[in-house]
């Protein structure tokens, strides 16, 4: 019982992991609490949904249309919300992303109505059994997907050319510009791969409830934020082990005290954190600016 | 009548100390500001000057050691009560409110003398009169006046604080810190990005508020200024004592001219 | 009173806009010393659930409850200001939110309150628009009073430089508290008008869009000055009525004036566009408070803005 607990745990977290991981990337390089993103990942699993129903692809098509349309997303929230925005005020990018989560929330329930959405059968459903343990097909192929992501990610920002520009410009803008970085290349491709991947995640979690609604994105990104601050602000290994943590405290919570208790503990996690951690779990890779 | 007044110590330091991870910023520091004294307070970039205010003034708490403020242990955390005890300070980096007029801004410094409790300042604010002034409001605007007269912003009464010329911003924090009748001001490199003529000016501005009766430290790079106002002088390299006297007496000790050595000042 | 004035519906309309506005000032009080609140819908479920438990489970008057509400959810406003010091920005911000989802995890589960069936059958107050005007009233005069005193610029002063404050003497700890719980009671106020008018509520009543919606008002109103709270919470509810109200309008036109191409076009255009259910009226919320925020950022009513256009002030000429 508890393996398969444990199970389930590790699934919502991979799910949990790739939102915050997005989240933690983009507060990196911008400082920015981004919170419609919670919006593109539900935007992700509707265009994941409409390209396997109407456009007949397969779930690995719909996975890189997904990722590719929240992308696309991800760029035009910058050229929106984000560039245009006054700097001198802490507030006005904040409020202006809060924007952005209304129109994209409201635009989905104007577009696609407000009530819960059927995904259809994309990964043949099998049972597998190891020992104690049922494992199903689709629980095997999203983890699948979800590990080859962070794992790509991980390799891309440790080593190559553009993961050191973000990681420098996480640091420190002026900075970065001095070594020679462009820093605003460096913010809009952040949004991508953060969008792409919470687009990613979206697919996934259609996948794996069988079902999406536009209000799916506002509980993704209250989670993502807890996971974020959880495994250090702009930590992006922090996130993904922190993700997995939440997902497997929430499971056994739901399991073994109560569904409704286990939203009280996540949040209580989050308070506690602020309170006491506010640089998370695994440290933060920045300096809290006044 | 000064030389008198002068044998009690307004501020002395016993073996103050900060790290910050293993470095010590200040290192056992011991110190004596006389009463009614301007005192400059000098050394080397990161010797800890900046960090000395921040520990007198309680914005960071000190690892060990004692401050004793007209013969009373300061063990006031926060520094709200320190400055209501009579210590204030100016910013190396101007700090203003840059939405607040000057006339404002001196007046958010009297704010702690006319309203030492909260609740007093939401009972005068709920209940004053309809459209009346509240008599510590009118008090504290005559204080304002006559402190920005005094600092010669008169005219600038109503601009707002980040509109001003640098140099008037410079006069506007220390009107500020006046108005909280301080007997202790710390004065964070009040010439900072200052021309020459306004520096020449802030010697006589610094002088008239000795004579007001407050005792002053002075942090500065200026060494004509330093070497022209102050009564004595502490000099300190790597967060410790290395000398202290006069002016004319620091001025040719070896230890103080090794310590600027590299460094472009002149003494 | 305003009976015999206003018919049901716009009666019903005005509370709710009236609520909204009163939920505005919960924001602005706290936020006047720059700290950014989302978990004011936290605490007018407090007020909400409090007052209710009052009238329908001990039998009190709704004035009392009213009360009750306020100084519950005010209180605790301290006890969850106290940690809120400590931390700013979007530190404070995920705080108040988590703590809002925390109260309505709690509405959820505790079955004395309704759980997840919701809270039902609340007394209904008939005097609901008078109470709301009121407590409207006393809130102006009071932010009035608030903004032209030392302590309405010490609070600014806070919000503009919490340290440089701190040093100048003002007792920062103390006044940030003080908005903060007070800020927390008049949300409480407003979750107990809610409640008693609604007369039903359960744990999606008070959300997360709830508490957006509220610091959107303020923000696209001006949170430098009290009318900015009135202001926005007015237009942002006038909007879309005015919008039905132009549609109703739009209908009363004749047919054959309207029956050509292509004016027969543009009215089908017209007719559509102010169609305003929720959805589109939430997605030109959304576009409007990004627009705000490129073109406005501190909002529609700024003091500069006022002195401009010579509102008043009640402000005493000085020497």
């Amino acid at each position: 019982m508890i393996y398969q607990q444990l199970i389930n745990g590790l699934m919502l977290g991979a799910s949990y992991a790739l939102i915050a991981i997005g989240y933690t990337l983009i507060f990196g390089v911008l400082k920015l609490l981004y919170f419609a993103h919670g919006e593109v990942f539900m935007v992700g699993a509707f265009v994941g949904l409409y390209l396997v129903i109407l456009g007949g692809a397969n779930i690995y098509v719909a996975l890189l249309g997904a990722m590719i349309a929240c992308a696309m997303l991800g760029v035009i929230a910058v050229y929106v919300s984000v560039r245009p925005v006054a700097k001198n005020r802490p507030l006005a990018p904040l409020i202006s992303t809060i924007g952005l989560t209304i129109v994209l929330q409201n635009l989905a329930v104007y577009i696609f109505g407000g009530q819960q959405v059927g995904f259809p059968e994309t990964v043949k459903q099998e049972l597998y059994n190891f020992g104690p343990i049922t494992v199903s097909s689709v629980q095997i192929f999203i983890l699948a997907i979800a590990t080859t992501l962070m794992v790509v990610l991980w390799l891309f920002i440790e080593h190559t050319k553009m993961g050191r520009a973000i990681r420098a410009t996480a640091e420190n803008h002026e900075t970065a510009a001095l070594l020679g970085v462009n820093v605003n290349r460096v913010v809009l491709i952040t949004f991508m791969i953060g969008s792409g991947i919470a687009g990613v995640a979206g697919v996934l979690d259609g996948i794996k409830n069988s079902g999406i609604s536009p209000f799916i994105g506002l509980g993704a990104a209250v989670k993502g934020l807890i996971v974020m601050l959880l495994g250090g602000l702009g930590n992006v290994p922090g996130a993904m082990v922190a993700g997995l943590l939440l997902g497997m405290i929430e499971i056994l919570s739901a399991a073994y005290i109560g569904t409704t208790e286990r939203d009280f503990f996540s949040f209580m996690i989050l308070i506690l954190i602020l309170l006491y951690r506010p640089t998370g779990l695994f440290g933060t890779r920045m300096t809290e600016e006044r | 009548m000064r030389e008198q007044v002068a044998r009690t110590a307004c501020l002395s330091i016993e073996g103050l100390t900060k790290r910050f991870g293993g470095f010590y910023a200040l290192n056992e520091l011991h110190m004596e500001v006389a009463q009614g004294h301007i005192h400059a307070l000098i050394g080397p970039n990161g010797a800890g000057k900046t960090t000395f205010f921040n520990l007198v003034t309680g914005v960071l708490p000190a690892d060990a050691g004692r401050i004793v403020f007209n013969g009373q242990v300061v063990a006031d955390t926060r520094p709200s009560k320190r400055t209501i005890k009579g210590i204030a300070r100016t910013f190396q980096n101007i700090r203003l409110f840059p939405h607040l007029t000057a006339m404002e801004t001196v007046m958010i410094g009297s704010h702690c003398r006319a309203f030492p409790s909260v609740w007093k300042a939401l009972g005068k604010a709920v209940l004053q009169r309809p459209l009346g002034e509240a008599d510590e409001e009118r008090q504290m605007r005559e204080n304002a006046v006559e402190l920005l007269e005094f600092l010669g912003l008169t005219d600038k009464q109503d601009a707002k604080a980040s509109d001003l010329p640098y140099g008037e911003q410079r006069k506007l924090e220390l009107a500020r810190a006046l108005a909280t009748q301080p007997r202790l001001l710390l004065l964070d490199e009040p010439t900072a990005g200052m021309n020459p003529r306004e520096t020449d000016e802030l010697d006589d501005v610094i002088t008239r508020v000795r004579d007001r009766g407050v005792t002053i430290i002075l942090v500065e790079h200026d060494m004509r200024l330093v070497m022209g106002v102050s009564d004595s002088v502490t000099v300190i390299n790597f967060g410790t004592k290395i000398a202290e006297g006069p002016p004319e007496k620091i001025q040719s000790d070896p230890l103080v001219v090794e310590a600027y050595l590299g460094e472009d000042v002149q003494l | 009173m305003l009976d015999g004035l206003l018919d049901g519906y716009t009666r019903s309309l005005l509370i709710f806009a009236g609520i909204n506005v009163i939920a505005a000032y919960s924001f602005y009080a706290p936020f006047k010393t720059g700290q950014v609140s989302l978990g004011q819908a936290g605490f007018m479920a407090v007020g909400a659930y409090a007052s209710a438990v009052l009238t329908q489970k001990f039998g009190m008057p709704f004035a009392v409850a009213l009360i009750f509400g306020g100084v519950v959810a005010g209180s605790i406003g301290v006890v969850v200001g106290f940690p809120a010091l400590r931390i700013k920005g979007i530190y404070l911000l995920l705080l108040t939110l988590g703590f809002a989802e925390i109260i309505s995890v709690i509405a959820l589960s505790w079955d004395y309150v309704g759980g997840a069936q919701g809270f039902r059958n609340i007394s209904f107050n008939p005097f609901t628009l008078e109470y709301v005007i009121g407590v409207i009233v006393v809130l102006l005069v009071f932010f009035a009073r608030l903004e032209r005193s030392s302590l309405g610029r010490a609070m600014d002063s806070i919000h503009q430089d919490e340290t440089a404050a701190e040093v100048m003497g003002i007792d920062v700890v103390r006044i940030k508290l003080l908005a903060f719980g007070f800020g927390a009671g008049i949300a409480g106020l407003a979750g107990a008008l809610y409640a008693h008018h609604a007369t039903y509520m359960d744990s999606t009543t008070f959300s997360i869009m709830l508490a957006v919606e509220i610091l959107m008002f303020v923000v696209v109103g001006g949170g430098s000055t009290y009318w900015g709270p009135l202001f926005g919470a007015a237009v942002l509810n006038a909007i879309p009525e005015f919008l039905r109200a132009l549609r109703e309008w739009l209908e009363l036109v004749p047919v054959e004036w309207t029956n050509f191409y292509p004016v027969n076009r543009a009215y089908d255009f017209l007719h559509d566009f102010l169609d305003f259910e929720n959805a589109k009226r939430l997605i030109a919320f959304g576009v409007i408070l990004i627009v705000m925020m490129i073109l406005r950022p501190d909002g529609l009513l700024t003091r500069d803005s006022l002195r401009w256009l010579r509102l008043p002030r009640w402000k005493v000429r000085h020497a």
